[in-house]
This record gives C-alpha cells, sequence and structure tokens, in this order.
C-alpha cells in the first residue's frame, strides 16, 4: 500500500506515489534554482510542469488513476537535467549527459554531474538563532552542539566580544534557501533519494527534542500540582490556627512569594557568579572540579543544578496561587526578584574585583560594539 | 574521453542553429521537435529544449501560439519569425563557408 499525493501542474491535477512527489518536487526544485538567474524562468517552469503533466496523462487510463514511483522515476529521466540556455560554460556536460540519456544509457534518473563543492550556508531548520552555528557545523561535520558550546565560550572569553562576529557572520553568510544549497552545505552529492533519508532522519531528530521538551514540560507541571497542593494543605492547616479569611491564598502568597522572589535571586547571582568562576579561575569559589572532569562538564552540571533548582520557584511564581491572583503575584514576584538580582550584583561589583573586572569588560565590549555598528553604518 | 563526448560542445552549439531549422516548416510542438531529434545527433530532452526554446523567444527569432489539442490543455506551437528567417539564412551561409573551409584544408 502507498500513500497517494494529490498535485497540481499547471492548472490539472494528478495523483502521484508518495516517493514519487517527493521526487518530482526536489526535481522542480532544482529546476527552479537552475534558472533562478533566467528572465524566463517562470515561462520554462511552467513549460515543464505542462510537459510533465502530458507525461503523467500518458501513464493513466481509465482504470489507473495513480502514477507510481518507478513511473516518476522515467518521467524525470525522459525530462533531463535542466540547463539555463544562457550560461554556455556549465552546459556542455550536461548537454552530453542528456545525450546520453536520450540515448537510453542512461538509467539512473536525477543525479546531478559532479560532486557540488561544499560552501558555508547558514542553515535555518533546527536553527537556535539563525543558523550559522548550524552551517558551521556541517561544513566541518561536527555535531551542532559542539559548535554552539564553542560560540559561548568564546563568547564569554571574548567579555561579548563574539557576539559581533556572529552578527557579521549572520549578515554575510548566505541563508541555504534550496534543497540543492542544503546539499551544498553538507557537502553530498545532490541525489534524492539522499535528501529523502535526511529529510526522515531530521523528522525524527525533531521528534526527539520535542519528546524531551515536552517531558520537560510534563516535569514542572507535576511540581506546580504539587505546589498547588502544599499551598492547599498550608491554607488549610493555616485556617485550623487562624479564623478563615477572605484572601487566605493572598496572605500566605504575600509573606511566601517575596521570600521565594529573594530566593530566586540569589539563586540566580550564585549561579552567574559560579559560572564565571568555573569558566576563568577552573574553580567553583575556590572549589576545584574533582580531577580528571573536564570543565565543559562543570557548566552542564552547573546549568543543570540552577534548572533543577529554579524550577520550583518558577512554579511557585506561576502555579502557586489562584489563577485570579496570577497576574499581581507574577509581577510583584518579577519586581522584587529584579531588584534583589540587582542589588546582589551592585554588592558583588563592590566587594569582589572579579565581578569588577568581568562588568567593565562588558561594558566595554558593549561599547565597541555599538561604535563598529554605528562606523559601518556612518 | 570517447569521441561522442569531445563533440559534444559542437552539437550544443549547432543546437541553437538545428532549432531554427526545424521551426523553419511548419508550426511545431515540442513533443513533435523531440521525437524529430530523438534518433539524430541531437538528440535532446525538455530540461535543455524549454529553456533554449524561452531564450530563442526572447531573442526575436521565434514565436509560438496556443492551439487547442484534442487530448489535455492548449499546447505552444512554435514558428519562426522574420528575424529568425534572417538569423537562420545567416547561419546557413556561415555553415556552407565553414564547410568549405574545412574541406579545403589539408588539400
Amino acid at each position: 500500500m502507498q500513500k497517494v499525493v494529490s498535485i497540481s501542474l499547471n492548472g490539472n491535477s494528478y495523483q502521484l506515489e508518495e516517493p514519487g512527489f517527493n521526487l518530482l518536487s526536489s526535481y522542480l526544485e532544482r529546476a527552479d534554482s537552475r534558472l533562478k538567474d533566467s528572465p524566463d524562468r517562470a515561462e520554462v517552469m511552467a513549460d515543464l510542469e505542462q510537459a510533465i503533466g502530458e507525461k503523467c496523462r500518458g501513464m493513466l487510463g481509465p482504470h489507473k488513476t495513480v502514477v507510481s514511483v518507478a513511473e516518476v522515476e522515467r518521467i524525470i529521466a525522459e525530462m533531463g537535467p535542466v540547463e539555463s540556455a544562457d550560461e554556455k560554460t556549465a552546459s556542455d556536460a550536461a548537454a552530453a549527459a542528456g545525450a546520453a540519456g536520450a540515448e537510453g544509457t542512461s538509467s539512473t534518473g536525477p543525479t546531478a554531474g559532479p560532486t557540488p563543492r561544499k560552501r558555508l550556508f547558514q542553515i535555518r531548520e533546527g536553527a537556535m538563532w539563525s543558523g550559522v552555528c548550524n552551517g558551521i557545523a556541517a561544513y566541518i561535520n561536527v555535531d551542532v552542539t559542539w559548535v554552539r558550546i564553542a560560540f559561548v565560550l568564546l563568547t564569554i572569553f571574548s567579555s561579548g566580544l563574539w557576539l559581533v562576529a556572529y552578527v557579521v557572520l549572520m549578515f554575510v553568510v548566505p541563508v541555504a534557501q534550496t534543497a540543492e544549497d542544503r546539499a551544498a552545505a553538507f557537502g553530498m552529492p545532490f541525489n534524492t533519494e539522499e535528501l529523502i533519508s535526511r529529510a526522515k532522519k531530521n523528522f525524527e531528530e525533531f521528534g526527539q527534542t520535542y519528546r524531551w521538551r515536552r517531558e520537560w514540560r510534563r516535569q514542572q507541571r507535576h511540581w506546580n500540582r504539587q505546589f498547588r497542593h502544599m499551598n492547599e494543605q498550608l491554607r488549610a492547616t493555616a485556617s485550623q490556627v487562624v479564623p478563615p479569611m477572605n484572601h487566605g491564598t493572598g496572605t500566605f502568597m504575600s509573606v511566601f512569594l517575596p521570600l521565594a522572589a529573594v530566593v530566586g535571586a540569589i539563586v540566580f547571582v550564585a549561579w552567574i557568579l559560579a559560572m564565571f568562576s568555573l569558566v576563568t579561575q577552573h574553580t567553583i569559589f575556590g572549589w576545584d572540579l574533582p580531577h580528571g572532569i573536564p570543565i565543559w562538564v562543570g557548566v552542564v552540571a552547573l546549568v543543570l543544578i540552577y534548572l533543577g533548582v529554579s524550577a520550583p520557584l518558577k512554579a511557585l511564581r506561576h502555579g502557586g496561587q489562584q489563577p485570579a491572583h496570577h497576574v499581581g503575584f507574577s509581577a510583584l514576584y518579577g519586581l522584587i526578584w529584579i531588584g534583589c538580582t540587582a542589588l546582589l550584583f551592585w554588592a558583588a561589583y563592590h566587594y569582589f574585583p572579579g565581578v569588577r573586572e568581568l562588568v567593565d569588560n562588558l561594558v566595554w565590549a558593549a561599547n565597541l560594539t555599538a561604535t563598529t555598528i554605528s562606523e559601518t553604518i556612518a | 574521453m570517447n569521441i561522442s563526448e569531445k563533440l559534444a560542445p559542437i552539437r550544443k552549439g549547432l543546437l541553437e542553429f538545428v532549432i531554427l531549422k526545424i521551426v523553419a516548416g511548419d508550426k511545431v510542438y515540442v513533443a513533435d521537435m523531440l521525437k524529430l531529434l530523438g534518433p539524430t545527433e541531437f538528440a535532446t530532452q525538455e530540461g535543455t529544449l524549454y529553456p533554449l526554446l524561452s531564450k530563442l523567444r526572447r531573442e526575436e527569432l521565434v514565436d509560438y501560439e496556443w492551439q487547442e489539442s484534442e487530448a489535455g490543455p492548449p499546447r505552444k506551437y512554435y514558428k519562426l519569425t522574420q528575424k529568425g528567417r534572417t538569423q537562420l539564412s545567416t547561419l546557413n551561409d556561415y555553415w556552407k563557408d565553414l564547410n568549405r573551409t574545412l574541406a579545403d584544408f589539408g588539400n
């Protein structure tokens, strides 16, 4: 059994088996990118679609309504690679290939001629930000996580200066727009089957990240529920001791929430300082990492610890109270948190020379960035 | 590199000339052109022919008109323009000269 895709070619509808549809759409996409500099692009694309449509019609009959994969392959082989008539230089090899194809010697279908040169692209699919790291990872053939860690570390070591480099790359490196660009970004020979298998792999990976996030959200919801439960129990105990109040939750929250905000701010500032101390001095406030454990493990561990500690506080802020009070308490928490964080940073800046150095460096880097940008614009 | 591959650029260069010659006769449809070219040294595919025809049309050497077909949507039938006819006779003359020159060498 095959899944069938309905397509429209130049105003007529056809049904193709799904893999055949994939083959055909990548053939047309490739044709379109070949013709992107030709003034006749739209017209030629319409001509090609009509020709393919006619070939499809030739494959169909009153008792056959779907074009099979093999038939699509044959159609693509008959059509031959699309060559812009305006570029004289690159077309010679393709002409030979086209002639060979028409003589029936080539049965490989939509294969490209030479292997495309590997090029640096921004790859938007699965990108955190702009796809620069993604593109570099593809270019040097390593996992994107390493490139991202390298970028973060470079940013920290260069006191933020590396961000300027990232922004420059964002504007300079072209974005991979067509399937062919993406193939060139990965340095793979352009081949439809490979593209399809890659797409499948990406889809599965996407599913996994999605599952991971869903799991994390589920965990947070679980904490939320626990807090609500705890809250209710506390209220119940409180109402036994204290005469019942209209704003029982409110009273509880107005005492507990500022406290939580202060704790949250302390945790946050401590985490930032610990991170800084780890990266610059390779110790966490004078405590050395166990022997043989690299820095990045420490960084990852700190991130995980922070997430673990701050998640219940966050859950409290967002779910620990009645929905009616939600916005007000959340804002209160945020205000107290920002205030405490600022206060703590201020204190750290004044009493710890290391922190002062960091902040001064950051300010310097920000100034430099601003001047660079304004000079570039001017 | 076999001899056919070596001559591929020549065929490619002559394709435009061949197309003009074909179109010079009756109005033709692309599938018919491909059928005509198929058994010859100039065997071509849609992927090459459509872009070439569009280019020729942009240069006002050929033009097309839509004609209803009994099966399916209307089709483009190509014909030579006046400018194309002039260019074709120039190319014909040039080709004759070229043949003469080639024949004269080595004698």
